[in-house]
């Protein structure tokens, strides 16, 4: 019961802050652009596509494809920036204020401060996933209707689907949002993990950005397509599936049990030099 | 109820504590004395756990720090130079988290604390528009929260104005005569330790140099402020009437030495006198003797 009081406590800090709402800000004209650009110039290059793999030519144009399409593009792209920023701040900004030393001095373990953060940040992660979708979808009715189902096209990860009935489009694009959650995690879990150690935020931030972004263009680099799946970048990107007709729950599972493994290890490790830490003035 | 036993910490290549022991007894109000970087705030971080000793123990009420910190700090309320709350919350929702931190929130409880240290007016602004005083009432309250049996003070009076330093010795006062309230106080200002503090603890470069009440320091020697020319006649008069240096330009004699016949001599031998004032001896010149002793 406490520990939800305390976790409370620190989504109220998260959240009392202005900057905390520039992501949702920046993200919301993101996806207006996005829309736009899709609505205005993406979509007539599609359509040939559709009509070639005898897709409805209005299943493209519909509110989901276009949802779909936002979430992949902004997420990867702009989302992984504010996660790292957000997590690459949570410990190390309270660290470098002097707001750690008060804390620390409540009697409180460190776990029990640094799992709250942790939590904190995973909350804000999903929950930011999810905004993007919700608020993604909700332009795009506005824009498009409500009609259509969802068409699914990811050359990368070999993904053609179709979903002409909306329902079930629905329900499989508020599934990816999900795990696209969980993938994003990771992100955040990486900016926790450096935020943990002596160094200052931005550091935190710019270092967790760093692996994802090597990571990324390590897996996109031809002669390693025949070690994709020992990327995180690639596992990440395992979200996808769950849009495919046949859903491999296989595949899905290996990934997120890989990714809740490195995020886990993310977190021990960072609490072990947390712990190891000395607070002085 | 606080127990120091030789504590020992290195950063890098420095020594920070050199095997520092002290002990606070219960309701006593105890000064930690030491010039910046001498090791107490060194110290103070190692009595709340912030920093891990290479050596040595630290026990409040009989748990040890190092073993059990969470049962060690419970009844432990501490405040820094200068404390950093959430700037962008107010007084209130500060409270509420960092009470919450170590146990239910009790409202009343919070209400009367805050009204306590005066900030009941300015509660629910935002911590950023507090004054440094302000904060530092903010930060009392935090500490009081939930009722502790031994406050830890990081040179809490430091920027105050003179008027807030007043307040807040009345306060610890206070405490102390209500409640019996266990103090340690870390502070550089020797006038506050003076008229605060029961016993104290100097610590020089890392080294306790003395420990004892606060009265055993002062002595009855009358203290004056000597100038003459030239100094070697000075020197050797004010050795005559077995008087001891103790800064520059001031001496100490014993009770029985008459000021005037001093300065009768020095005139006698032809020094010229240029000024004479009696000076209290203060608790810094008693530091600076100790510390010098440790350091020769």
């Amino acid at each position: 019961m406490m520990f939800f009081s305390q976790l409370r406590g620190e989504l109220h800090k998260l959240f009392a802050r202005k900057r905390t709402y520039i992501g949702y800000i920046v993200f919301l004209v993101f996806e207006a652009l996005l829309l736009t650009l899709w609505v205005q110039v993406g979509r007539d290059q599609f359509e040939d596509l559709a009509q070639r793999n005898f897709v409805p030519v209005e299943l493209l144009s519909s509110s989901l494809t276009s949802t779909y399409w936002i979430m992949g593009f902004s997420m990867f792209l702009l989302g992984s920036i504010y996660f790292a920023l957000v997590a690459g701040d949570i410990v190390a900004k309270e660290s470098e204020d002097g707001n750690m030393r008060l804390v620390l001095s409540r009697p409180v373990s460190r776990l029990r401060v640094l799992t709250i953060k942790y939590c904190a940040v995973i909350i804000y992660t999903i929950t930011f996933v999810i905004f993007v979708g919700v608020t993604g979808y909700s332009m795009s009715l506005l824009a498009m209707g409500s009609e259509g189902g969802l068409f699914i096209w990811n050359p990368d990860m070999q993904i053609l689907a179709v979903y002409p009935e909306r329902d079930e489009g629905f329900r499989r694009l508020f599934m990816g949002a999900c795990f696209m959650g969980l993938s994003m995690c990771v992100v955040s879990s990486l900016g926790f993990f450096f935020s943990c150690f002596k160094m200052k935020p931005a550091a935190a931030s710019v270092m967790a950005l760093s692996v994802f972004f090597i990571d990324f263009v390590l897996q996109n680099i031809p002669f390693l397509i025949n070690f994709k799946h020992v990327f995180i970048t690639y596992r990440m990107a395992n979200w996808v599936y769950v849009l495919q007709e046949q859903i491999p729950w296989a595949r899905i599972a290996e990934s997120y049990a890989i990714l809740l493994g490195l995020n886990a290890t993310l977190f021990v490790i960072g609490w072990m030099a947390f712990q190891s830490r000395d607070f002085k003035t | 109820m606080l127990k120091i036993q030789n504590l020992k910490k290195r950063f890098g290549k420095k020594d920070a504590l050199k095997g520092v022991s002290f002990e606070v007894k219960r309701g006593e109000i105890h000064g930690l004395l030491g010039h910046n970087g001498a090791g107490k705030s060194t110290s103070l971080g190692i009595i709340l756990g912030m920093i891990s000793a290479d050596d040595g123990e630290v026990a409040i009420g009989g748990i040890s720090v190092q073993k059990d910190p969470r049962k060690a700090l419970r009844k432990v309320g501490a405040i820094f130079e200068s404390p950093s709350f959430y700037d962008y919350m107010s007084g209130w929702e500060n409270l509420k988290i960092l009470v919450g931190l170590s146990g239910p929130f009790d409202r009343k409880a919070a209400k009367e604390v805050v009204e306590r240290v005066g900030l009941m007016d300015r509660i629910h602004s935002k911590v950023g528009a507090y004054s440094h005083g302000m904060r530092q009432r903010l930060a009392l309250a935090q500490a009081l929260l939930p009722e502790p049996e031994i406050l830890l003070l990081d040179e809490p009076t430091d920027g105050l104005d003179p008027e807030g330093i007043k307040w807040f010795r009345d306060f610890v006062l206070g405490l102390r005569e209500e409640r019996g309230m266990t103090v340690l106080f870390n502070s550089h200002l020797l006038s506050e330790v003076e008229q605060m503090c029961d016993r104290v603890s100097i610590i020089r470069a890392g080294e306790l140099v003395y420990e004892g009440a606060v009265n055993d320091l002062r002595d009855d020697r009358q203290g004056v402020r000597i100038i003459a020319e030239p100094r070697e006649r000075l020197e050797a008069i004010v050795a005559q009437f077995q008087g001891e240096w103790i800064s520059n330009g001031r001496c100490l004699f014993p009770e029985d030495v008459r000021i005037a016949e001093v300065v009768a001599s020095l005139v006698r031998e032809g020094a010229e006198v240029s000024e004479v004032t009696p000076v209290r001896r203060s608790l810094e010149d008693v530091y600076l003797k100790y510390s010098s002793q440790s350091q020769s």
